[in-house]
């Protein structure tokens, strides 16, 4: 450690360029890993706050909620098994507000449910977000096919769903306004589940669990794909780079390595020089880069969907040093391979 | 039985198809706490011969034994423990880690040859073989900023500072001049008499011989002439 520690004093050049270059491709990750977070809060922060459990959706429905209509008779014979199921539907839609805006919103139902505000006749209750923009408790919001408009009667945080602001309303009011008389999806919670070992199976229902129901919003599952895709590569690129660095910076030392080898020294304790220096640089460039993106999360714009927590940071940059370390061992085999020979017939360093 | 014996020493490299044989049956007898000079010309095998005796490259054929045990039979994990604490290293260039201080390299090699002394006692040891070869002022600075001679000492005190049974130079004085290379020939010398190490020394320099207790001249790979000269 010692030795790793000065050779990196005196070549401070050489290691501040590896250093940054990993600082850039961690706080890139980062950033990206924040978006990806955050647009997946924006699109369906209103499931993805639901605790574990299991999500029922009819099978004639094809996986898509908005085909899914739960009878009362269905949704009794769920009840019966699951006392605690809950249920709700969603309906992408708008309404025009207060200086004749129109907003699209998701309007939601939902039933039974402790999960989701309770809404009287005639209310909604909104995410936050709206009202940043501008829409204050007590305004009436409207749309051409209703007959009566909504009062607002408050707001929610974090309760989005296909990128849309959340509006909950009373069940009642639902089915007048979408000409509905059901529900689209059962919820039961696996806290309050019983035999809750095993998700309950009902005839013509199809189960999914938080993750799979997520990935039936439409656009989820592509959006998510690719970002998580673009923070892979960047993973595997920085592994790439730690290879062909310390690649580098080994040739250079080969001699040195000789030398070592030649008067005793084991390869091993060349290798824990090798990983000390990788890590010394990665945690030094992750604990920049988490800070940086951290200050990034404070200072971005309230509208930009990032959202990057402090574990989630902890696990990319374990990743990123097993990475590193996996690139820089195979970048180790030299050292390996010196022989003493060729070092000490190369004369003078 | 002596300390260090080779026999038959043969060793054989390969030009692509082409094998030439550039050592031919060696068999030497290092005389204990003694100097030995293997002295040739250029290309007579006198640096594979030295290498092979440290452990540094394999023979082709042949046995090398020290004290009692058989080098060439050994695997290569033994053979480093013996280089790291019997054997010691002078090269023709320093070869000095160019990232520690005079200090630090003299204290990675009690630490490499797993040295039994506790810290305060190898900082006593590493101050008294600085002193010895007069490079105690200079022990905080990097390799680069010293003179030849200067590096040349630094590496002649890390060669004998884990007292090392053997010391295998090669041509250690080529780089200096002759008042230094003088010096650094009296230094092996007092060192060996002083810390009873045997050395095996590859020279050119006949005025070196002054030095030396025991001399084998080399010709294309065998051994012409052994004389004892004290
Ligand atoms: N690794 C090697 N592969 C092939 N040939 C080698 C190798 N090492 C040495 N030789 C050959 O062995 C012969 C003896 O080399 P060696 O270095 O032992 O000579 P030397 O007596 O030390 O010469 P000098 O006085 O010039 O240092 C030379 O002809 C050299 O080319
Ligand atoms: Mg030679």
């Amino acid at each position: 450690m010692k030795m790793a520690w000065k050779e990196m004093k005196k070549n401070k050049l050489r290691y501040t360029i590896l250093g940054s270059i990993v600082f850039l491709i961690s706080l890139l990750t980062f950033i990206i890993s924040g978006l990806t977070n955050g647009l997946s809060q924006d699109n369906a922060s209103l499931i993805k706050n639901l605790p574990d459990g299991t999500f029922y959706m009819e099978e004639e429905a094809d996986e898509t909620y908005s085909f899914s209509s739960l009878s009362e008779e269905q949704q009794q014979e769920i009840t019966e098994a699951q006392p605690e199921a809950a249920f709700f539907s969603i309906q992408m839609g708008n309404f025009i507000d207060t200086s004749d805006k129109q907003r699209s919103v998701a309007y939601i139902a939902a039933t039974n449910s402790s999960y989701y505000p309770q809404v009287n006749f005639g209310e909604v209750i909104l995410d936050a977000s709206l009202e940043e923009e501008g829409i204050a408790v007590g305004d009436e919001i409207t749309n051409e096919q209703w007959d009566q408009p909504l009062t607002v009667a408050g707001f929610v945080n974090h309760e989005k769903f296909s990128h849309s602001a959340a509006a909950f309303i009373n069940p009642d009011d639902f089915q007048a306004l979408f000409h509905t008389d059901t529900m689209q999806i059962a919820f039961v919670a696996d806290s309050v589940a019983q035999n809750s070992n095993e998700a309950t199976a009902f005839k013509e229902l199809q189960a999914f669990s938080n993750s799979e129901f997520l990935n039936t919003i439409p656009s989820y599952s592509a959006e998510q794909l690719s970002l998580n895709m673009i923070v892979i590569f960047l993973l595997v690129i920085s592994g790439m780079l730690f290879a062909i660095f310390f690649y580098m910076i080994n040739v250079q030392k080969l001699g040195i390595y000789g030398i070592l080898k030649a008067i005793g020294v084991k390869t091993g304790k060349l290798f824990q020089m090798m990983w000390a220096q990788m890590f010394i640089i990665s945690v030094i460039s992750l604990i920049l880069s988490a800070l940086i993106s951290q200050a990034f999360q404070l200072l971005a714009p309230g509208g930009m969907p990032f959202h990057l927590t402090w574990p989630a940071t902890g696990q990319l940059s374990l990743v990123f040093i097993i990475i590193g370390f996996i690139g820089a061992t195979l970048s180790g085999i030299q050292i390996k391979r010196v022989e003493p020979m060729q070092a000490i017939q190369q004369g003078e360093m | 039985m002596s300390l260090f014996t080779m026999k038959n020493v043969r060793k054989t490299f390969a030009h692509g198809e082409v094998k030439e044989e550039i050592l031919k049956g060696i068999d030497v007898t290092l005389p204990e706490g003694k100097i030995t000079a293997l002295t040739g010309a250029s290309g007579s095998g006198k640096s594979t011969l030295l290498t092979i005796a440290a452990g540094l490259q394999t023979a082709s054929d042949g046995q090398i034994s020290f004290e009692q045990q058989e080098l060439t039979s050994m695997r290569s994990e033994e053979l480093r423990q013996i280089r790291a604490k019997q054997f010691g290293f002078i090269f023709q260039f320093a070869h000095l880690v160019p990232f520690l201080t005079v200090e630090e390299q003299l204290a990675l090699m009690l630490e490499t040859a797993e040295s039994s002394l506790s810290k305060q006692e190898q900082k006593k040891e590493i101050r008294q073989v600085l002193e010895l070869v007069d490079m105690w002022k200079r022990k905080n600075a990097y390799p680069p900023s010293l003179s030849g001679g200067e590096k040349q000492r630094v590496a002649v005190a890390r060669a004998i500072i884990h007292s090392p049974k053997v010391l295998f130079a090669d041509e250690p004085t080529a780089s200096l001049d002759s008042k230094r290379s003088q010096e650094v020939m009296r230094l092996i010398q007092r060192l060996s008499k002083e810390r009873h190490i045997t050395v095996l020394m590859v020279t050119h320099d006949m005025d070196m011989l002054d030095y030396v207790d025991h001399v084998i001249e080399m010709r294309d790979g065998k051994i012409i002439q052994e004389d004892s000269i004290h």
